[in-house]
């Protein structure tokens, strides 16, 4: 049991922001489909698929922006910073 | 023919890819447990392990697709999202450890870690005598390890017809090839290529996870199945774009030809 909730809770909340992310890209996508059923527009139902793709792709690069930007924080190009990143010409 | 091709490719194959990643991680613990402890009690965890695995397939993946006709749409959204998470947890994570950020995992250094550990503690009797805690860790990793598995054989199984018995192939055959290596090499398979592998199945997953997802809100895709590869390149292309970005972000920029 302890190893089944390591699981969720690793899915969940470990990568809890990339999980909430899925599910809001997915509800917004069903909210597409719902209203093109509604509005008897099929182009419209057929968008929410395409649309589920570039939701969830954009909240890959924007996770990923999010990890890199925690991972090197942006330094102000003071010139002792400069000096020790820029290879000297 | 064409079906039995198209169940292996989205059934067999990703599970067996996902299965072999995760045997592996699980054989350096048992490896490292086998190797300080002996082998009786390890090897009747891996038993343990892989029993209850088995039932937790069949207890959750046999519900799930014996009913899935009489509950098409919501079973789809299910397991559409249910695969979306996954995916793109290993997505993300192969995607970081590509640019860097977090480590790459190396066996070899677990293993050696793990034997470091394990000697430290204290063994009464023989490396024939049974032995509680080498039971009880090899139960542990092969299960903590197999229970992603479980959880990816369930999600790719339930997409219907025989995709279930596929998947399960696919993590079986997986275990077989890594006890084959790993018994005749004795040493931790670090030469797997494992974050590549994450990489592969975190993209297969994304993209079922779309597609079904997507069949689950009633979207008629143009060209059906068709739309796989398609979903499948666009998923590859846009985590080549995420690697190029971590690397510009990175202050000792990343080596031109940075591959995913």
């Amino acid at each position: 049991m302890n190893a089944a909730w390591e699981q969720v809770y690793g899915l969940l909340v470990e990568d809890g922001q990339i999980a909430i992310g899925t599910l809001a890209a997915f509800a917004a996508a069903a909210a597409v489909s719902v209203l093109g059923g509604q509005l008897h527009n099929d182009m419209l139902r057929n968008l929410a698929g395409p649309l589920l793709f570039v939701l969830l792709m954009g909240l890959l690069l924007v996770n990923l922006y999010a990890a890199g930007r925690r991972a090197y924080p942006a330094t102000p190009a003071t010139p002792s910073a400069a000096g020790s990143s820029v290879p000297k010409k | 023919m064409s079906a039995t091709l198209a169940t292996l490719a989205v059934a067999a194959l990703p599970a067996f890819v996902a299965s072999v990643v995760e045997w592996v991680e699980a054989f350096t613990i048992v490896l490292a447990v086998g190797n300080t402890r002996g082998w009786r009690s390890p090897l009747w965890g891996v038993v343990g392990a892989l029993v209850t695995l088995g039932v937790i397939v069949l207890l959750f993946g046999a519900p799930l697709v014996i009913y899935q006709d009489q509950v098409t749409q919501s079973f789809h959204i299910l397991i559409g999202i249910l695969l979306l998470l996954f995916g793109m947890r290993w997505l993300r994570k192969a995607i970081l450890r590509f640019a860097g950020i977090i480590a790459e995992h190396d066996e070899e250094r677990i293993y050696q870690r793990e034997v470091a550990v394990l000697r430290e503690q204290s063994m009464t009797g023989s490396q024939n005598a049974w032995d509680n805690i080498g039971f009880w860790l090899s139960y542990k990793a092969v299960l903590i390890e197999g229970l992603e598995v479980a959880f990816i054989v369930i999600a790719l199984g339930a997409t219907g017809g025989s995709a279930l018995q596929a998947a399960m192939a696919g993590a079986l055959a997986a275990f077989v090839v890594v006890v084959l290596a790993g018994a005749l090499l004795h040493k931790p398979l670090s030469f797997v290529p494992e974050n590549f592998m994450k990489f592969v199945v975190g993209s297969m997953l994304t993209t079922f996870g779309i597609f079904w997802g997507a069949e689950g809100l009633l979207v008629e895709w143009p060209g059906g199945d068709a739309m796989l590869p398609v979903i499948l390149l666009g998923v590859v292309l846009t985590s080549y774009v995420g690697v190029r970005m971590l690397a510009a972000l990175s202050p000792r920029r990343a080596p031109e030809g940075v591959s995913v």
